[in-house]
């Protein structure tokens, strides 16, 4: 007689692990092939140089950086909300939290590869490394894309760590449930797990170090990729409100991806008994309270300049509200504000379905916030001489398109080798209240520490 | 130590851009053929902006020649990760192509938009290919070049004036730009002697320096037009 | 390994054995618990609770905060280079090195006490049993004396819905 619930769980969210059909082979043969051809597109621009693709002077940064900025923004998703759950202790976290953590290492690491994508000469990129060389010189402390490079990489080791750690009792019960060589990888990668009281009190004390230490990080990541910006003195960057605006258009953007994911994972894996509409709707009414975040923190911006009036800025300003570039910008405000004001603030609306289309009216807009920051600026700096216009060229294209396929296609094989819903945590939430529990004697409680 | 600046008078520019092809011509700047020209590509370390002014057909042209205003606050200096750009004791804004790696975030941080990015490894039509300047490195794709004020002149000159055990003289060091200038309207000196005409003509009540309020302050002083 | 040890179908019966255990004359620390999830519920999950992982984070953050000086500090002063006027050693962009540096050593240093506190292994203790994944609750005891056997196996199936094993 074993614990009926513990099984079910078991099975449930081990089968994609166990079973793969043809449909598993396709998606990676799909999202695959327009990875590949990312890597031929951004391997042309090295060999052929940078100039196939769109940028030129004065508009030095474009797609890449926009697209940098935004999967940074949308690897806030997993591990600043999984922190804050955590430490709040919210119940309905349980089935939520990996398939968050997931898109955050995911999300950094094409987020991390933009910068040397950029880079004029992405072979040299490591000269970021403070290591003592032969050049005799250091990376420049001062200059907020060495700032970048630490707090991305911070960010990156303590989320994949928050990532894992939780995994490593998962990876026990697979190893357990499954048989051949799976079995000895599963034996590999679960380090010894037993479960033990020792070992699941020091996971989860490391887990609540964790999260208390990743949440300061991932807002420090986003100022300081907003200070990227803000440091400059250009017209519309050099701004002391870009630091919160961008830490909460990140989150913004983080629940808006970790949606879609979470609705793609219950249609497709057949997660319904895990994934509730209750967590729809609680993440729904999350991103609401962005949204109308995301309106102040614009209305201050905006109303700033205005009120300000410089010529410089207001250049740019009527660029974006009224010229060239006012298309993007309503559909921004369309997708940002409108949209998962009306979905999410009416009750009624507030479904699965109405969720998904308010976050992807979400991940559209934030796209475009991150463009119209970024070009309108560029292109628009004081001198009108040198004022000028972009337009992306075919390799920015593609490789933006695949880096969505990637981030795609990295899912896809986290989903099929690792159980993308915590298994123990799940089961931890779902064992009785607690009929009784017998007052310790001071003899059997061990005096000493151990670590 | 010499501070290094430059006075141009707007009175005496005629946009005749002898400038721009006698600093392509002495610093290897590579022609990128009409085509990524159009696309946006040239490098005109040195430009001369046009602007009209009034309706028509009251219409006045003026001309401004904008090349790197080697600021003493200069934005594109801290940004960069690797020092390439980086300020020398002469008050000179370098840009060392070697530690660049190309992330053109000094060329954002520009106001001026005086940086350029190398898209292509450099190329010249025939026969310019023979008239390169052996003084001058050659940029490779990937980097970010720059006006120098024509530093292998102030280094050449300053070499000489050693060797002849004497200071250098004041209009020793011309630019490119400022030798070929038909009607002498850019003016290059040391603008910690007070005597060097350059100093005496940035003091001139006719003088202001280019988008001052960046707080950048730039070292090419432009004297108002009068005429 | 020899092993004597008890399967349990729920937290009740395993709090049970774990009694039983006690009443037999065994400490806490000869007594082997292993569940597939955290039973913060029963008495016998809090065992082992204290740490000094907090201790030991403060101590890596600290680390990497020193780190963090030495580093900015060392290589802005080793080659001092003008930038935009601004000075050499700035307090106020070192703090974002130092910031990332000294959360970076707090995780760090987190995760080396669980691995090494909790996850090596430690010699004559690997008692496992793989229906522990199904949710049963073991409770055992590790290289018991050849003596106390019968004793602890008497203990041991006292509980509701023991099943009791032995390895050689």
């Amino acid at each position: 007689m074993s614990h009926p619930t513990g099984v079910r769980i078991n099975n449930d969210l081990l089968r994609p692990l166990l079973l793969t059909s043809w449909r598993f082979y396709l998606l990676v043969a799909f999202f695959g092939g327009f990875v590949v051809a990312g890597g031929i597109a951004w391997g042309s621009q090295i060999y052929y140089g940078f100039g196939i693709a769109g940028l030129k002077w004065p508009i030095y940064w474009a797609f890449y950086v926009t697209n940098f900025v935004f999967w940074i923004g949308i690897s806030h998703a997993g591990t600043l909300i999984s922190a804050i759950l955590r430490l709040v202790n919210a119940g309905w976290r349980r089935p939520v939290t990996r398939c968050a953590e997931v898109i955050t290492v995911f999300a950094l690491m094409i987020g991390a590869m933009f910068p040397i994508i950029h880079l004029g000469r992405p072979w040299l990129a490591f000269w970021l490394f403070p290591y003592p060389s032969d050049r005799l010189i250091w990376p420049n402390f001062r200059s907020p894309l060495v700032w970048d490079f630490f707090a991305i990489n911070t960010y990156l080791t303590g989320s994949i760590l928050f990532l894992l750690l939780p995994m490593i009792p998962d990876f026990a019960v697979v190893r357990d449930k499954s048989t051949g060589l799976r079995r000895r990888i599963y034996r590999i990668v679960a380090l010894g797990w037993r479960g033990t009281p020792k070992q699941w009190h020091r996971l989860e004390s490391a887990m609540q170090i964790m999260a208390i230490a990743i949440i300061p990080v991932a807002v420090s990541v986003h100022t300081i990729v907003s200070f990227d910006f803000s440091m400059a003195p250009i017209p519309m960057w050099n701004t002391t409100i870009f630091g919160p605006y961008f830490v909460a258009g990140a989150i913004f953007s983080g629940i808006a991806g970790l949606l879609i994911a979470m609705a793609v994972l219950r249609k497709f894996l057949h997660l319904e008994d895990y994934l509730h509409p209750v967590h729809f709707e609680n993440l729904g009414k999350l991103l609401l309270v962005m949204a109308l975040l995301w309106g102040y923190f614009v209305f201050n911006e905006r109303l700033v300049t205005y009120y300000g009036n410089g010529p410089a800025e207001m250049t740019v300003f009527w660029q974006t509200q009224r010229r060239s570039f006012a298309p993007l910008y309503w559909t921004m405000v369309f997708g940002n504000f409108v949209l998962p004001l009306v979905l999410m603030g009416i009750r009624r609306f507030r479904t699965i379905t109405g969720c998904v289309i308010a976050s992807l009216g979400v991940v559209v807009g934030m796209w475009l916030e991150r463009f119209l920051i970024i070009v309108p600026s560029l292109g628009n700096k004081y001198l009108p001489y040198s004022f000028g216009s972009y337009s992306p060229q075919p390799a920015e294209i593609v490789v933006t398109v695949a880096t969505f396929a990637a981030m795609a296609l990295l899912y896809v094989l986290f989903a099929k080798f690792i159980p993308i819903i915590s298994i123990w945590e799940l089961k931890a939430g779902e064992h009785p209240s607690p009929v009784l529990i017998p007052p310790a004697t001071e003899e059997h409680r061990l005096g000493e520490l151990h670590l | 130590m010499p501070r290094w600046g430059m006075a141009a008078d707007l009175d005496r520019c005629n946009g005749c851009g002898a400038c721009v092809v006698a600093c392509h011509a002495e610093n290897n700047i590579s022609t990128v053929g009409p085509e990524e020209a159009a696309r946006g590509r040239a490098k005109h370390w040195l430009r001369v902006e046009r602007y009209w002014e009034g309706d028509f057909p009251d219409v006045r042209v003026t001309f401004r020649p904008v090349l790197c205003q080697h600021c003493d606050n200069a934005p594109c200096e801290p940004v960069c990760p690797t020092y390439a750009s980086h300020h020398t004791e002469e008050g000179l804004n370098a840009q060392v192509y070697n530690r660049c790696i190309g992330t053109r975030y000094c060329a954002n941080a520009c106001p001026y938009n005086a940086r350029f990015f190398d898209f292509f490894n450099p190329s010249w039509d025939k026969p310019l290919h023979l008239q390169l300047n052996p003084d001058v490195s050659l940029r490779m794709v990937g980097v970010v070049e720059k006006c120098t004020f024509c530093v292998q002149r102030i280094n050449g000159a300053q070499v000489q004036a050693k060797a002849e055990g004497r200071g250098v003289r004041d209009g020793e060091i011309q630019p490119a730009c400022a030798q070929s200038c038909p009607s002498r309207a850019l003016v290059f000196g040391d603008l910690d002697d007070p005597e060097s005409q350059a100093s005496r003509l940035s003091r001139s009540p006719r003088g202001s320096h280019l988008l001052e309020d960046t707080g950048s302050r730039p070292k090419v002083a432009y004297l108002a037009r009068q005429a | 390994m020899k092993a004597v040890y008890g399967l349990y179908p729920d937290g009740l019966s395993a709090q049970d054995a774990v009694n039983r255990l006690r009443a037999a004359g065994l400490a806490d620390r000869d007594i082997t618990v292993i569940s597939s999830q955290p039973m913060e519920d029963y008495e016998f999950g809090h065992m082992d609770k204290s740490t000094w992982m907090w201790w030991l984070a403060c101590l890596g953050g600290l680390v990497g905060m020193s780190f963090g000086l030495v580093l900015s500090w060392y290589t802005a002063t080793a080659w001092p280079m003008n930038t935009g006027g601004l000075p050499t050693f700035a307090w106020w962009p070192k703090l974002i090195i130092i910031f990332e540096l000294t959360m970076l050593g707090a995780i760090f240093a987190t995760v080396a006490t669980l691995v090494v506190s909790a996850l090596i292994p430690r010699k004559g203790q690997s008692l496992y049993d793989p229906e522990v994944s199904d949710g049963r609750i073991l409770v055992g005891v590790e290289n018991p004396a050849d003596e106390a056997v019968a004793t602890l196996e008497t203990a041991l199936r006292a509980p509701a819905g023991a099943q009791v094993k032995q390895t050689p």
